[in-house]
């Protein structure tokens, strides 16, 4: 169950369908881009604290089984 | 924790801040802060900890610690580790301020990935612990339900992502918007000062220019008619990713790289050296737990103690002076270092409602209750361009200070010429400014412990003992 103590906004509700597509696209693009590039060896190594959203979790299944799949 | 703070809590000790959630509620226990969760939030409580996703959080530093303390059938009491110091979206640097954001979506992320959701993504959940920003708000998160839309999303964008674009083109001063917005900026507001060119970007323009667009056409609809649109989580995922990148790239336009102030001193670094010296000096002996260094720039001089004193915060109005002092924190890995950015001349109000959701800065300074208080390089600023009278400022040092280490730079100091100079005709209405002044004007709250001048500079350093 939800408690909707605060009003979500509707319009926020709805245009996360159109946020998502376009958000989608970027991050397919971005991909492809940094295919092309490490295909060049034109990475580079990034060093900050915030470098990816995801959560460094060794526990996490999820990132192992991405792991087997490599 | 210091003394209870009374102007925090209600006659039930229930900490203002957190009434809006029925899920549960803060409450001080003696000097102790505590939550209850109500039984309301039992599920999602006890899901949260059975299944190791607050251990995980936790154990990476991401959500602030908590025991529990008493379990019954009408509340759970949990204990959350004591933050000595609670800072403000307002009082944020840029850099801090994209941090708690990326920190707030990196949550998300996690939380979806984990059958939850964060219920609300209000930029107070977060604040600065231990060098990093911190989750404070345990009872955020909800069970996911497949395919919505992220409820707290609208929140993020008013809280977060408007705040930052918005800094991008106007500076950091937007962040002081929040003061007076506390359920973040409205959506509509940011879209029309954000500049034209912003709805060629596709993650601002559908973020911001058409959330607004939707939300002015449908806040007419009154009964909850229209059908809420799904979201599988992949989507959901997309969203929170590209925001991640969108913001972790995110720099100010005006990016005045900062410009090393103690390059541009006006004494030898001899004397800088000698006055870094008689600090230590003078700290060590006193052994405080807590120290605030007012006017602290990026916290160079708080530096010279900070491996005897436990818990330091620096404070600065210039908000590039706080990014890089953060930015030191973050490479030297300092744990009790904690800096904000705060104007002496107008430090922040108590906020929300009744005045008391957020509180002014002097409460929490109040509450925090430095041993030490060190004002460097600070009394001709409030004196000389704020107008402010040696007995004003000396009454509001004396509000949270039992000991105020501060110094006097003399008229014959080439920025006391300066400032007195750009006075032009008024000049004379600042006769007042001389060493026997200020002595008098401090003595009516401290009394003179210990004086020196700097060596090879025309500066008095003062230690100072509230009466």
């Amino acid at each position: 169950m939800n408690f909707l103590y605060f009003d979500p906004g509707l319009g926020a509700m709805i245009v996360q369908a159109v946020v998502a597509a376009a958000a989608g696209v970027l991050l397919f693009s971005k991909n492809a881009w940094y295919k092309v590039k490490a295909f060049f060896g034109l990475l580079k190594e990034e060093d900050d604290t915030y470098d990816s959203i995801d959560i460094d979790d060794k526990e996490d299944t999820e990132t192992n089984l991405d792991e087997h799949k490599k | 924790m210091s003394t209870k703070n009374n102007t925090a809590t209600t006659l039930a000790g229930v900490h203002e801040a957190s009434f809006r959630d029925p899920s549960g509620y803060m409450f001080y226990d003696g000097d102790t802060l505590r939550r209850v969760i109500n039984p309301i939030y039992f599920p999602q409580y006890n899901k949260l900890k059975e299944s190791g996703f607050f251990k995980t959080l936790i154990k990476q530093g991401l959500l602030i610690p908590h025991t529990e303390t008493s379990v019954a059938d009408d509340k759970i009491v949990i204990t959350p580790e004591p933050i000595p110091f609670i800072t403000n979206p307002y009082e944020w640097s840029f850099q801090q301020y994209k941090h708690a954001a990326l920190h707030t979506l990196r949550l998300q992320k996690y939380a979806l990935s984990n059958g939850f959701i964060l219920k609300d993504a209000s930029a107070y959940n977060v604040t600065f612990h231990k060098g990093k920003p911190v989750f404070i708000d345990t009872l955020s998160f909800d069970f996911y339900e497949e395919g919505t839309p992220w409820r707290a999303y609208k929140q993020f964008i008013t809280h977060f992502f408007g705040p930052l674009v918005l800094a991008k083109y106007h500076g950091t001063d937007i962040f002081k918007m929040l003061q007076t917005h506390i359920d973040g900026i409205p959506v509509k507001l940011i879209s029309s000062m954000l500049p034209g060119k912003t709805k060629l970007s596709a993650t601002i323009h559908t973020n911001i220019h058409l959330l607004a667009k939707m939300e002015s056409k449908h806040s007419e609809d009154y009964k909850a008619e229209t059908k809420v649109a799904r979201l599988s989580k992949k989507q959901q995922s997309n969203i929170l990713e590209s925001l991640f990148n969108f913001i972790k790239k995110l720099e100010l336009n005006e990016s005045t790289e900062w410009g090393n102030y103690y390059d541009k001193t006006n004494y030898e670094a001899a004397a800088f050296e000698g006055k870094k010296k008689l600090i230590r000096e003078w700290v060590t002996p006193l052994t405080p737990q807590r120290l605030i260094d007012v006017g602290g720039n990026d916290g160079t001089f708080a530096r010279t103690v900070l491996d005897t004193v436990p818990d330091v915060l620096v404070t600065d109005i210039d908000s590039n002076a706080v990014d890089y002092n953060y930015t030191q924190v973050q490479e030297n890995k300092e744990t009790n270092m904690l800096p904000f950015v705060c104007d002496v001349l107008q430090p922040a109000p108590g906020i929300g409602f009744n005045n008391t959701e957020r509180n002014s800065l002097i409460e929490r300074l109040k509450e925090y209750n430095p041993d030490i208080t060190m004002a460097l390089a600070l009394i001709h600023h409030i004196t000389l361009s704020g107008n402010v009278p040696f007995v004003k400022s000396a009454e509001f040092f004396a509000k949270f200070s039992g000991t105020l280490i501060i110094e006097f730079p003399k008229r014959e100091d080439s920025w006391v010429e300066s400032l007195l100079v750009r006075k032009r005709e008024f000049m004379n209405h600042f006769d007042f400014y001389n060493e026997t002044n200020f002595e008098t004007g401090y003595n009516q709250f401290f009394t003179i412990e210990k004086k020196e001048t700097v060596p090879g500079t025309k500066r008095v350093l003062y230690l100072l003992k509230r009466k």
